[in-house]
């Protein structure tokens, strides 16, 4: 009988050391280069010539908005140079953002302008299928892109174990 | 349930009754199996780790509801079920911690696709995916099982002291 409390103490000590050693692996938070906040190509380009001025100086070309009009998306009402690239925004009040929102990236590749699109969760669901074979997008989520998330809402349960076992454990084993 | 079948059974809470006994062995078995086929079930459809472990708790408590604390405690002995609670949460970090060991760092915590079970990236991520859903369920059914049998045994001695 002594065998099992002491494999669930060893377990218990090492699962403390290893949360100690994951707390230094978590990425910053709204770090836009870690793996899940990546753009997403929506496949909309133009050709890239001598478009760079205007743009950089806020003016988006027209060939731009009709391609992105075809596609039903929100148009920009404007645009920024940033490093590596340009962010197109959206107005205020287009879809259901508050705020003007930081919506396309723009990049130069080869000769032609690409767009990108923010926004993490549009990665996961139009990535996730393909980038982690499982059909179910709520367990991809949950257990993927979300894992230090379910991680700790596993350890919140193992609290909760653990304080009803300090708190209404009776030692006798048989009540005769 | 019949307070004078309890009398009778010594130490048995409630039960006694050759009926609800049969049938919930009988029943048992599949409550379990249901309870593996929703954790596997996760990756593909609706389940998962989370409702998974509670199925397979809601076993343990038939058992405790139909044979009374005492027998039923007998079958799942309380130190195999503090093992349990840490080693589900022990299999999710493990397996995360086993990503940044198996890419000797190159991966973040985890990343599922760096462990070498198939040779594909993707097919990684998905196993992955299911090792930390038997984590997540192993951890669900021991803490809930545990709360349970705790409740069970503190109104037990309650009640027994009373008798006294």
């Amino acid at each position: 009988m002594k065998l099992l409390p002491t494999m669930g103490l060893i377990f218990v000590i090492l699962l403390g050391g290893l949360f100690i050693y994951v707390a230094e692996d978590i990425p910053a938070f709204g770090d836009p280069y870690s793996p899940p906040n990546k753009y997403v190509n929506l496949s909309i380009s133009i050709d890239a010539a001598e478009l760079e001025d205007n743009l950089n100086q806020g003016v988006i070309p027209a060939s731009l908005m009709d391609k992105i009009e075809e596609r039903g998306l929100p148009l920009p009402s404007r645009i920024e140079k940033v490093e590596e690239g340009w962010d197109m925004i959206i107005e205020k009040g287009e879809l259901h953002y508050h705020e003007e929102e930081r919506y396309y990236f723009v990049t130069e590749e080869g000769d032609a302008l690409w767009v990108y699109r923010y926004a993490p969760i549009v990665r996961y669901i139009e990535k996730g299928h393909e980038e982690t074979e499982v059909p179910n997008m709520v367990t991809y989520i949950l257990a993927d892109y979300r894992g230090y998330d379910t991680l700790g809402e596993t350890t919140v349960i193992f609290t909760a174990g653990v304080a009803v076992i300090l708190l209404l454990r009776r030692r006798e084993k048989r009540p005769e | 349930m019949n307070p004078e079948n309890s009398e009778i059974g010594k130490g048995r809470a409630g039960g006694g009754d050759v009926i609800v006994e049969t049938v919930s062995r009988l029943m048992v078995p599949f409550i379990q199996l249901f309870a593996l086929y929703v954790i596997i079930h996760g990756a593909g459809g609706p389940g998962g780790g989370f409702q998974g472990g509670v199925i397979f708790a809601a076993s343990f408590v038939l058992l405790v509801i139909a044979f009374g604390i005492v027998d039923a405690g007998d079958r799942f002995p309380e130190a195999a079920n503090i093992a349990f609670i840490s080693l589900g949460v022990y299999i999710f970090a493990g397996v995360g911690l086993l990503c940044i060991i198996l890419s000797l760092g190159a991966a973040q915590y985890l990343n599922y696709g760096f462990i070498p079970l198939t040779t594909h990236f993707e097919e990684n991520r998905a196993l992955g995916i299911d090792l930390v859903e038997v984590g997540i369920g192993i951890t669900v059914m021991a803490v809930i099982t545990s709360i349970f049998f705790n409740l069970a045994w503190k109104r037990e001695s309650e009640e027994g002291g009373r008798e006294e």
